[in-house]
């Protein structure tokens, strides 16, 4: 699995997908950067199960995932519905998660995706680790892909799930 | 020609149409759409396509499901394929035996969605 979940995979899987899919450039950003304070988010997640347990996320601000499904819907920004912007953030999810799927060895299934968007909230998934997880910068705004490990030892749970939670927060 | 494309996101829909609009084989073809395998199945039995394009993971009917049953009733559309982001070699090879035609990862082009239908010909 670590191969698969090296920043450098996730960041190629991701530089694929919106460069076919949306026709839209990511650029490497540190992994010091954050979201700035007080920023609507979006959370696309799936999940995968079989011989390796985990999800894959991506977060975005709600200003880039406008621009996403404008991209993909053919339209301007500020013309996107929410019902479309969850549902774009939702295929980009998707598209993610199974390329990363793809990668494993043996059989895996994927979760459909789920998509969280607001200020101020928490993603955590307890009993798991942050196995990989890559910045990237589209239009100068922030796209992280997390992915995470089911079945962590304690002691990894603890540590990492601090992690997680404090990047997917915007207190 | 007459397609129908299956997938229960509508973003995926449109780029799968944008994709055969923008190829000199498909661009004129009537393009009809499915959110699910359930909702394609009765459309399919209704009135048959020339080709269907299916996202594998979907609520109600996956595409898998859908191509199966289709199997069983003796009424699979001339060409069949997937469109799916987790290309692996146990699905191609599920999606093989049920009778389709091809697979074609996401994310595609233009260019490599048109060379997977040129090669189910």
């Amino acid at each position: 699995m670590s191969d698969v979940v090296q920043a450098s995979n996730l960041a190629q899987i991701n530089d694929e997908i919106w460069g076919a899919v949306l026709g839209m450039v990511l650029e490497p950003a540190g992994p010091e950067d954050a979201q700035p304070e007080g920023e609507e988010l979006v959370t696309g997640q799936v999940q995968i199960t079989g011989d390796w347990s985990g999800a894959v996320f991506i977060e975005l601000s709600t200003s880039l995932a406008r621009k996403a499904t404008a991209a993909m819907f053919f339209t301007e920004p500020d013309d996107v519905s929410e019902e479309d912007l969850i549902d774009a953030v939702g295929e980009l999810a998707n598209m993610t998660g199974g390329n990363v799927k793809a990668q494993l060895e043996g059989p895996h299934a994927l979760s459909l995706p789920s998509v969280t968007a607001g200020q101020r909230y928490r993603v955590s998934m307890p009993g798991t680790r942050v196995a990989g997880r890559v910045s990237q910068c589209c239009a100068g705004q922030l796209l992280t892909t997390t992915v995470i490990e089911s079945g962590a030892s304690p002691k990894a749970q603890d540590a990492d799930a601090q992690v997680l939670a404090s990047a997917a927060d915007s207190p | 020609m007459k397609i129908l494309i299956v997938d229960d996101s509508k973003a995926m829909r449109m780029i799968v149409m944008r994709a055969l609009k923008s190829t000199s084989t498909y661009g004129d073809a009537e393009m009809l759409q499915a959110v699910d395998g359930k909702e394609a199945l009765g459309m399919i039995e209704a009135d048959p396509p020339d080709l269907v394009l299916s996202d594998w993971n979907m609520p109600e009917m996956s595409g898998i499901e859908l191509l199966q049953t289709l199997g069983e009733r003796g009424i699979i559309p001339p060409t069949f394929g997937f469109v799916t982001s987790e290309h692996t070699p146990e699905m191609y090879d599920r999606a093989m035996a049920a009778g389709a035609q091809f697979l074609v990862s996401k994310p595609f082009t233009p260019e490599s969605l048109e060379g997977a239908l040129a090669g189910a010909a």
